[in-house]
């Protein structure tokens, strides 16, 4: 027994070289034979029995899903929101978009009006669309609305059922056509639950969940959508998603648009940067969702076909998010005003956008994204203000807004980069900003010395006389831009003194801000609207009253646990007006003001996606000169408002 | 002594171009304490050139000159890879000589403990270890954690060679003049267990490098520190191969290959030295 | 027969005390774990959209509830064992509710293929191609395709599975690049799909094939060598027997019995390096499954990964310590 084995592998083994080279040879031959077949399979049909000009490829950034057959999306840790779920086939009350909107900022989905509210904000009432039908035939009402809100009410663990409970004291319907809220408490921005912004509360189809025996056990396979599109057919290991147009689009409620243009979309798990950007130089990747500056470069350079946001640098899209450098305010040695404002004044905004975005970066001083109509309503009008900033160290004053910082940015670059960068300065603000902190360490030392620090040799020392030190929490290879702005910062304060370095924290990274367990961290705390100037989005958050003491976790946003009585007075005026009202945008640039003058965290620029598109096979993309109708980046649920502008390209 | 190694230098070709590698790869290392940039600083010099002159091999997208990078890289790694290949031999010598020559309940323990920790998923537990620690993470506690997870398969080779050993009659024989256990084991047996120790040695360390370069690569160790994964790391980070940034990669990939080969090449050519069978080969009887 | 017998008790008592011990060490160091998958689970929930101070407070509480994380850690611990009685790993903390056994059936054969493919061809061919330069020491080309493998191991497998990606999907665009099968095709047992699945699978076995055959041919090579010297191979060669016939019955065989124990510990350890592959080509395997459970914290779907690799790991272990003794009848069975 024991000899028939070993010898029959063995004698397998070797007595194959022998007639080895011959056979070898053929094998040779037939295998490239086989490889020049398959290179011809493989060009005829990417995806199999779908023509290649009639899908929509986009990559999906949540890459792999884990729980891949899983399309309940009201249930927390569900499959995904952005395979295309979110963007095709759920809707909800009102969208706003994050740029100028197909058809102005504000869009009514399902409902046909904005919502009307009593005098003190306790009752909203909303009047919905008629015509309006699910993917299986039955027309969407009012119940659907109302069967949302109860049922998430009585399972708080699914999605917005906290936020929920924590508003609504009852929801009724008194017909078909209207939904009625009783809230709580007064709140001005309730329906801001309903109000898509990247995404938002989404209805449920009331005639499949009420069969299901436990709404949060129900895997929802396949959806029922309200979208124009449903789903095809995907992949159980979730690495791809194909959804297919709607025969009866026309009782949706993007069809006020039109038709939309591709027949199928496919969003898919591309993998590393690196090849996303080789898929779309194969033509098998339409949309990347997000990449390296490096990978944009390629791309610009060498895909005619391929495009981003902007037509030329910075290329990306800014986001309306606003990655700052977040100081713990509760943390000792940074409750001193003097401290943080030394730290910003040591920061060259030059080298960090140079680092982070290789200069495809726009920069902001202030507490609000640069990024859709927000120029128009608290850039432009604020300028002034801040060139007439004024710090008084004591020993001297100092005016530390360089209103050129951008225009000097786009400087540096233009001999290497030759025309892709603008002259005009209209158009340098808009992709570039506009000023920022001009970088002082006299300043600095000034004010650090009134805050009680000492200099003991090259090194900076805290008032009790330890060595002042800071580290700074970056997110790691999960977004690899902020890590390169956050280890420049860290080398900028390490050249001035201060023993600072950057710490890596790629999984737990938000957990732990939130905990409070940190000193200083590059994220951000500020996220808005983006076509509407209301702050609330964020702002309210930021109020004293969720404010957690050292020690516990902090709700979001208010990461940097700043409180001010002056902030208060604020977000509470701004709880007493209407969403539209114009009073809205003064109460946003006093907090504005306060925010320069106490700095609770450095504001550095906008999260600027590299998204990029491919017009081989599809044109009609948004472009901020042409048509910056929605946001391109397309995890965005805003993204469906694409689908109605996208035409197929002419086939060459 | 130096009689042999010049001998082996002249007629062994394995054994020259193993010195030499090696010792292109630590001079390199050595190198390192005369690099004129401070390695953990970025935006030093422009980025993005191709070697020429002034940078032998380019620099990087980080504005650093990578020639230097690579040597801090280079000292970095050897360093991490010595010291996780040091510690861990100490402790399957220990395991593999009192195993193999002890035989009975003892060799049965040991044993049970070795196959326990070659069953472990190392990956794992590796990064479960990293977030258990992770503010006090550091390259000697990484050392220390993957020096005691990598020497099972070396203490079982270890412990075979100390087996076919104990039956011998030198050691009976040592046996009878009174020697102590250890005078045994590391006096008399050691030297027969040598050359197995060197080769897995050489595996060790290129194991180890191994290791840190996926988890540098996945962003689990320190990533300002300059090892050949974290350079790799970056190089990643800013899609070098795609951006055409060949020689970024190139360069700790081309490294890393030459210290595994000289490596290997030292190691086969000593323990054809060492064992006078093959030694006889070579010379042709 | 009688030690046989004795001699399979013992390692087969071995053998369950081993998987015992390492599953029990992978439950202390995973339930050590900081990460905490209810605040990863709010974090992610909260991240773009809408937050509620208020409603954060209320949705940690019904977190807490709905994962059943309540019960002290023996407690858990006696729940963990029991409901591993009957092969279930509990429901996945990320996935939740989908129990933790059904991931891991999604994935499982995709890596069990990847591996088994990759490690058989490289053992295959590192083995052949080293028997024959250690036999056939002056032959020029085998000494040119050992340097070659021996340069090609200490690649990290990220560059070289970019490598072989721009290779043969960029440069030379013939193969595809991205998942297990092809998009839109149903997985039964069809033609296209079985042959879609062999597509896919060429690259990322050729770069895993790659990194691999090398540390096979070295060892055999050496094995070889050493038994070239050995006075019954000197005999035969002598004696005038086929060189062919030495090659296989005489040194072969006796240097494949290291070699098979080599095969099944290796087995073991390539499952890191599987992990990078598996996410460079989008392959859907356990590797990028378990690095997801460990960054979000979800230790049921890290203990169940790693107790099914301690487990398959243990019994090639086992397997191979059995089947030893059958194939070297140089061991003797104490």
């Amino acid at each position: 027994m024991k000899s028939v084995t070993t010898k029959s592998v063995s004698y397998c083994l070797a007595a194959s070289f022998v007639p080895a080279k011959r056979v070898l040879k053929r094998l040779a031959f037939s295998l490239v034979g086989l490889l020049f077949g398959a290179h011809a399979f493989a060009q005829a049909d990417f995806l199999a029995g779908i023509p290649r000009n009639e899908v929509l490829i986009a990559e999906n950034p949540e890459g792999r899903i884990t729980n891949s057959t899983w399309f309940n999306i009201w249930v927390v840790n569900h499959g995904s929101n952005s395979n295309g779920l979110q963007q095709l086939g759920m809707d909800t009350l009102w969208y706003i978009d994050a740029d100028a909107g197909i058809d102005g900022v504000w869009d009514n989905s399902l409902a046909s009006e904005k919502p009307t509210y009593n005098s003190d904000f306790t009752e909203m009432t909303v009047k919905l669309r008629d015509g309006i039908f699910w993917s299986d035939g039955v027309e969407f009402t009012a119940d659907d609305v109302v069967y949302t809100v109860e049922t998430q009410m009585k399972n708080p663990s699914m999605v917005w059922g906290p936020a929920f409970l924590a508003s609504v004291d009852r929801v009724t319907a008194p017909d078909k056509r209207t939904v009625v809220f009783k809230l709580k408490r007064p709140n001005s921005r309730f329906h801001s639950l309903f109000t898509v912004r990247w995404n938002a509360a989404w209805i449920m189809p009331k005639h499949i969940f009420e069969k299901a025996p436990d709404p949060t056990k129900f895997d929802f396979k396949p959806p029922v959508t309200l979208g124009p599109y449903t789903l095809k057919s995907f992949d159980p290991n979730g690495e791809w998603y194909i959804w297919q147009r709607r025969d009866d689009w026309q009782r949706t409620t993007l069809a006020r648009f039109g038709e939309p243009g591709p027949k199928y979309v496919a969003y898919i798990d591309p993998g590393p940067p690196d090849k996303r950007v080789i898929m779309q130089l194969n033509h098998e990747l339409d949309i990347i969702h997000d990449t390296t500056p490096e990978g944009m470069f390629t791309l610009a350079k060498q895909s005619p076909s391929s495009h981003g946001w902007f037509k030329g640098f910075p290329y990306a899209h800014p986001d309306p998010t606003l990655p700052a450098v977040i100081l713990n305010n509760q943390v000792e040695m940074f409750k001193n005003r003097d401290v943080r404002w030394a730290l910003a004044l040591l920061i060259d905004i030059k080298a960090v956008s140079l680092a982070s975005y290789r200069g495809a970066a726009t920069i902001s001083a202030i507490g609000v994204p640069p990024t859709g109509l927000y120029p128009k309503y608290y850039f432009d009008p604020l300028e002034d203000w801040l060139k007439n900033f004024e710090i008084d160290t004591g020993k001297s004053k100092y005016k530390p807004y360089d209103p050129g910082a951008a225009q000097q940015i786009a400087d540096t670059l233009r001999p290497s980069m030759g025309n892709q960068i603008p002259s005009d300065p209209k158009e340098i603000a808009a992709a570039f900003g506009r000023g920022w902190w001009k970088p002082n360490p006299q300043v600095a030392t000034e004010l650090l010395e009134r805050a009680g620090f000492k200099k003991s040799g090259n090194q900076w020392l805290k008032p009790d006389g330890t060595p002042f030190s800071i580290t700074l929490l970056v997110e790691g290879d999960q977004r690899p831009v902020m890590t390169r702005a956050g280890t420049m910062i860290a080398q900028q304060w390490r050249q001035f003194g201060i023993d600072a370095k950057t710490q890596a924290y790629p999984s737990d990274f938000f957990p732990r801000v939130a905990s409070g367990d940190y000193e200083a961290a590059l994220a951000w705390s500020v996220e808005t609207w983006g076509g509407h100037p209301d702050l609330s989005f964020f702002l309210d958050s930021w109020h004293s009253e969720f404010l957690k003491p050292p020690g516990e976790r902090q709700p979001p946003r208010n990461w940097q646990r700043w409180s001010n009585p002056q902030l208060d007075k604020i977000i509470e005026q701004i709880r007493a007006i209407g969403f539209d009202d114009p009073k809205g945008v003064e109460l946003g640039q006093e907090y504005i003001k306060l925010a320069v003058r106490e700095m609770p965290t450095i504001p550095l620029m906008s999260y600027n996606v590299f998204t990029v598109m491919d017009t081989t096979y599809w044109t009609g993309y948004p472009s901020a000169e042409k048509d910056p109708y929605t946001n391109p980046v397309p995890n965005w649920a805003n993204t469906k408002y694409m689908m109605v502008k996208l035409k197929p390209a002419a086939q060459k | 002594m130096l009689r042999v190694l010049q001998d082996l230098f002249r007629y062994n070709r394995e054994f020259a171009i193993g010195t030499i590698l090696v010792l292109i790869v630590l001079s390199l290392a050595g190198a390192s304490f005369f690099s004129p940039y401070p390695p953990q600083d970025s935006y030093v010099v422009p980025p993005d050139v191709p070697p020429c002159w002034g940078h032998p091999l380019g620099t990087n997208s980080r504005g650093q000159d990578v020639f230097w990078q690579l040597t801090v890289a280079m000292r970095n790694s050897l360093l991490f890879g010595v010291a996780v290949a040091f510690l861990s031999r100490i402790i399957s010598l220990v395991i593999g000589l009192v195993s193999g020559y002890a035989g009975g309940v003892v060799d049965r323990v040991l044993m049970s403990i070795n196959d326990t920790f070659v069953v472990i998923p190392l990956f794992p537990i590796l990064t479960l270890f990293y977030f258990m620690m992770h503010d006090h993470m550091s390259w000697t506690l990484l050392a220390l954690a993957m020096a005691s997870l990598g020497w099972p398969y070396d203490a079982r080779l270890i412990r075979s060679v100390a087996l076919s050993l104990r039956n011998r009659e030198f050691t009976t024989q040592s046996v009878f003049s009174g020697m102590s256990t250890w005078q045994i084991l590391f006096g008399e047996h050691l030297p027969y267990v040598l050359p197995i120790v060197l080769s897995t040695t050489m595996n060790n360390i290129n194991w180890s490098i191994g290791l840190e370069v996926t988890l540098s690569v996945i962003g689990f160790t320190n990533i300002e520190t300059p090892t050949i994964g974290t350079m790799i790391y970056w190089a990643n980070q800013h899609t070098a191969m795609v951006a055409g940034i060949w020689w970024w990669v190139l360069a700790p990939v081309a490294t890393v290959t030459m210290t595994f080969i000289g490596l290997f090449l030292l190691s086969v050519s000593i323990n054809e030295f060492v064992d006078p069978r093959s030694r006889l080969v070579r010379v042709g009887g | 027969m009688k030690a046989y017998a004795l001699y399979f008790v013992r390692r087969l008592s071995q053998f369950v005390l081993v998987v015992f011990v390492g599953i029990n060490i992978v439950f202390f160091v995973t339930h050590a774990t900081p990460i905490d998958p209810v605040e990863q689970a709010i974090s992610s929930a909260t991240q773009f959209g809408h937050s509620d101070p208020q409603a954060v407070e209320i949705m940690r509480k019904a977190l807490r509830e709905l994962y059943g994380l309540d019960g002290t850690l023996p407690q858990q611990y006696v729940r963990f064992w029991s409901r591993l009685a009957t092969g279930d790993f509990g429901p996945s903390l990320s996935a939740f509710p989908t129990p933790v056994s059904v991931l891991i059936r999604q994935s499982l054969p995709w890596t069990v293929g990847l591996l088994v493919t990759s490690t058989l061809i490289s053992w295959g061919m590192g083995n052949l191609l080293g028997g024959l330069a250690g036999y056939y020491r002056k032959n020029g080309l085998l000494k040119a395709v050992g340097i070659a493998a021996t340069g090609l191991q200490p690649i990290p497998s990220y560059i070289m599975a970019l490598v072989v990606l721009i290779l043969f999907g960029y440069i030379w665009p013939i193969l595809p690049i991205s998942g297990a099968f092809q998009m839109n095709v149903k997985p039964d047992l069809s033609i296209p799909f079985v042959c879609s699945v062999v597509m896919h699978s060429i690259l990322p076995v050729l770069s895993l094939v790659l990194i691999t055959i090398g540390a096979w041919f070295v060892g055999m090579r050496s094995l070889v060598s050493n038994i070239v010297t050995e006075d019954y191979v000197v005999y035969a060669e002598l004696a005038g027997v086929d060189r062919r016939r030495i090659l296989t019955s005489y040194i072969m065989r006796n240097a494949l019995p290291p070699q098979l124990t080599g095969l099944a510990l290796s087995l073991g350890a390539i499952f890191n390096g599987a992990i990078i592959t598996e996410f460079v080509f989008g392959y859907p395997g356990l590797g990028t499954l378990l690095v997801r459970g460990v960054n979000s914290g979800d230790y049921s779907l890290v203990l169940g990964i790693a107790s099914i690799s301690i487990v398959a790991v243990a019994a090639a272990v086992f397997v191979i310590d059995l089947l030893y003794p059958l194939l070297d009848p140089r061991v003797k069975v104490e």
